[in-house]
């Protein structure tokens, strides 16, 4: 479980806030999606999660602990990230990239192999023709299902995904989204999947969290948000732009 | 030259060579490997350490403004040692910066978002560090040790100047003679290893590259790839082996474990006459004693020659008596030439536990030099017979002299004298503008051979303006109480070479390019000595 209790973040020394006063909660195998518009928010808070970022104000636990009383190296190994620049090892093969972090964690070669074909398999990148080749051969889709297969490779019981599919073209993109759907009800992972995409985030999310301005506008199940929009903003959100695009 | 004639000019010198060349690279090699091992670090600490930055490469970078030669005087001063090991600690200091600054570099500019990536999936610092900055910061790092290998090479001619050998080695005793072909015969074979050690780093770098990682095993690409990185090694390889088989290394070894301490130590300044006397003492202690002559020739002027005694890294030097009296005891002018003699003597003695033995006989000091024609023709014996005509001529001084009290200011006052027109020249090109009319009073060193060749005609200083410069042999009284026979030896020179003949000397080897030891061995037999 991932708890945030009015958790602020500044980067200018109070003068405007990245996340203001943000209070949510994913359940166990629960996928949360943040939506919002570009800059709203939504990087800062998942880097919050992780200690990428340290809070300015508010606690933040994960599986029960607050993340400041982690040792930071240990909570990242247990945390899958999908970056939003996706952030491959331009210098390691796809299948070091894969393993990095069992390799970290100490897992034998064997076992680190196994799991990387199963993953790039899952993934839809079959190992045989792309486990030697290197990031900047592989076109953008297929670098961020390798990220997201990299992090899945330990297995961990929390994902993290900024953006996952963004800058894909539409056909790659909802090729990805179908299998994420598929992995998610496989793999019964806490997941918290950041978008600017409405229509993802009604496809992906068991619930969505809808974020303007470092403010929380509502949170709830896809029927409680298009039933009872909590705010005018969410409101004009669905009415005008569905199925639409946040910028 | 004929093609033959160069081929054999450089097939007779071709172990000397080979001897330099294995210095050369040597010195090269070991002083950027050192450089590596420290300037790596420095600059991931320099990464690390923020505050340290601007500090740290300002000193690193202020070392590498520090002229070559400064830089060997003050090792020597600091070591009290000539040879190798100065030579590649002031290598080293010039290879660091390229090193350290692009480490630092290399470091900083890697992407952000993948160094994010690195510390967000869980790694250590040192496993950020080891296991995504350093490799992909390599290709720059390694482009920075290129850099330093380069220009190491380059400036490794330099370490002849303290006797470290290497192929400057030749540079320097070309530039001494002006033999323009014993200079190409150093800086020819410098140039191109400079490109060999280039191209070299340059294929590793190559290699390095991540796109080269992609070539299929067995390609052509992934075959060169590992040539590439062979290569570098091989050089280091090849450096050690050239080394190890120098010419007369190990059969010189051996003679001098055999012979133990009976060595002399001979060394020269940087200029023709100084190597024609260095080799006369070496020939003729030879030849009357069992002591086996070492020859360290060329070093780089007066303080490492005088520095290099002093510390016992040699035995034995030809020094003037107005440079031991002003540039080494800072002693104001003497202008008797016994009196001065007199005072570095007792000097020496109390300071260096070093003796001046007889001089040779010459005065070197500044000479007012006219054509032989106009001397003739206006009756100028003496400086002070030049008197009111001066204004009317053109001097042609070298920027030193102009500038120099014991120069042209000190002579206009002691002589009264004003010439029309003062110009500044390179010494060679004194002589040149001499000899064609352009100017008609130049300042010649009295000894030079081309007051003879050029029909000039040295002044008397009536004076006594210029201070007096006799050379004389100067040797450590260590190895004068070990072979007392020395001195005798030694003192078959007094008074043996006036200013015409070493001016004729200088113009043996200067101005026919004849070999300094054909020259030396010549004069000594006509003399009856040997
Ligand atoms: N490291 C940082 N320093 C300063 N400002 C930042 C930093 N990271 C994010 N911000 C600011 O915080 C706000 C939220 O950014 P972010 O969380 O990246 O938005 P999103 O991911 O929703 O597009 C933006 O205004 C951004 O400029
Ligand atoms: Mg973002």
């Amino acid at each position: 479980m991932i708890k945030l209790t009015h958790v602020s973040k500044t980067f200018d020394g109070g003068r405007s806030y990245a996340v203001k006063d943000l209070s949510l909660s994913v359940d166990k195998g629960e996928t949360l999606v943040l939506l919002g518009s570009s800059g709203c928010g939504k990087t800062t808070t998942l880097k919050m999660i992780n200690r990428l970022i340290k809070p300015t104000k508010g606690v933040i636990k994960v599986g029960g602990k607050d993340v400041m009383d982690h040792n930071p190296v240990d909570l990242r190994r247990q945390i899958g990230y999908v970056f939003q620049g996706i952030g491959l090892f331009p210098h390691m093969t796809i299948e070091q990239n894969v393993e990095i972090v069992p390799r970290l964690l100490g897992w034998s070669i064997r076992s680190r192999r196994e799991r990387m074909q199963e993953l790039l398999n899952l993934v839809g990148l079959p190992a045989e023709s792309f486990a030697e080749r290197f990031p900047d051969e592989l076109s953008g889709g297929q670098q961020q299902r390798v990220g997201v297969a990299r992090a899945l490779a330990a297995n961990p019981a929390y994902l993290l995904m900024d953006e996952p599919f963004g800058a894909l073209d539409a056909l790659t993109r909802e090729a990805l989204q179908q299998q994420l759907l598929t992995l998610k009800n496989q793999l019964k992972k806490t997941i918290v999947f950041v978008t600017h995409d409405l229509h993802e985030a009604l496809l992906i999310g068991d619930r969505i969290a809808i974020l303007h301005e470092g403010n929380l506008e509502q949170i709830g199940t896809k029927k409680d948000i298009l039933d009872m929009p909590a705010t005018k903003f969410v409101q004009d959100l669905f009415a005008i732009k569905r199925p639409g695009t946040l910028t | 030259m004929s093609l033959d004639a160069m081929v054999a000019y450089v097939v007779e010198r071709l172990p000397e060579l080979w001897l330099r060349t294995g210095e050369h690279l040597m010195l090269t090699g070991c002083s950027t490997l050192a450089a590596m091992f420290i300037g790596i670090p420095v600059g991931i600490l320099l990464f690390r350490a923020t505050y340290l930055r601007g500090l740290l490469m300002g000193v690193i970078g202020i070392l590498q403004t520090i002229p070559s030669l400064a830089m060997l005087v003050f090792l020597l001063a600091l070591l009290k040692k000539i040879g190798v090991l100065p030579a590649l600690i002031a290598l080293t200091l010039y290879a660091l910066l390229p090193i350290a600054r692009n480490t630092l570099t290399g470091l900083e500019e890697v992407s952000a978002e993948v160094m994010e990536a690195a510390q967000g999936i869980g790694m250590q610092e040192y496993q950020q560090l080891m296991m995504v900055r350093i490799p992909l910061a390599a290709p720059v790092i390694v482009a920075g040790i290129r850099t330093a290998a380069v220009v190491g090479v380059g400036i490794a001619t330099l370490s002849a100047f303290i006797g470290a050998g290497g192929l400057g080695q030749f540079i320097n005793r070309g530039l001494a003679l002006a033999n323009i072909k014993l200079i190409l015969l150093g800086a020819i074979p410098a140039a191109l290893l400079a490109l060999v050690v280039d191209f070299s780093i340059g294929a590793f770098e190559w290699g390095l590259r991540p796109e080269r990682k992609r070539d299929k095993k067995g390609s052509v690409q992934s075959l060169m790839r590992r040539l590439a990185f062979m290569l570098p090694v091989a050089l280091v390889l090849i450096s050690i082996i050239t080394y190890f088989t120098k010419p007369g290394w190990i059969s010189k070894s051996a003679t001098q474990l055999k012979t133990g301490h009976r060595i002399i130590r001979i060394a020269t300044k940087n200029f023709t006459e100084q190597l024609i006397l260095g080799e006369m003492m070496a020939q003729l202690i030879e030849t009357k004693t069992d002591l086996i002559v070492e020859r360290r020739f060329n070093l780089g002027g007066t303080m490492i020659c005088h520095g290099a005694l002093v510390n016992g890294e040699i035995d034995l030097y030809a020094e003037y008596t107005g440079t031991g009296l002003t540039a080494i005891l800072k002693h104001p002018v003497i202008s008797d030439p016994e009196e001065a003699l007199n005072h570095v003597k007792k000097a020496y003695h109390e300071r260096f536990d070093a003796q001046w033995l007889k001089p040779f006989g010459f005065n070197n000091t500044y000479a007012i030099t006219v054509r032989e024609a106009d001397a003739k023709k206006n009756e100028w014996n003496r400086i002070s017979d030049l008197g009111n005509t001066a204004i009317e001529l053109r001097a042609g001084f070298t920027a030193e002299f102009a500038e120099r009290p014991d120069g042209y200011p000190g002579l206009r006052q002691i002589y009264g004298l004003q010439f029309g027109e003062v110009r500044d020249f390179d010494p060679a090109l004194m002589y040149e503008a001499m000899a064609k009319g352009e100017v008609d009073v130049i300042c010649a060193f009295a000894t030079d051979g081309r007051i003879a060749a050029y029909n000039l005609k040295p002044l008397k200083d009536d004076r006594n303006f210029f201070p007096p410069y006799h050379a004389a042999p100067v040797i450590r009284e260590e190895i004068m109480k070990t072979h007392p026979k020395l001195g005798d030896v030694l003192s078959l020179f007094g008074g043996l070479i006036d200013n015409a003949t070493m001016q004729r000397l200088n113009f043996e080897v200067d101005g026919k390019k004849r070999r300094t030891a054909e020259v030396v061995e010549e004069f000594l037999k006509a003399k009856g000595i040997l």
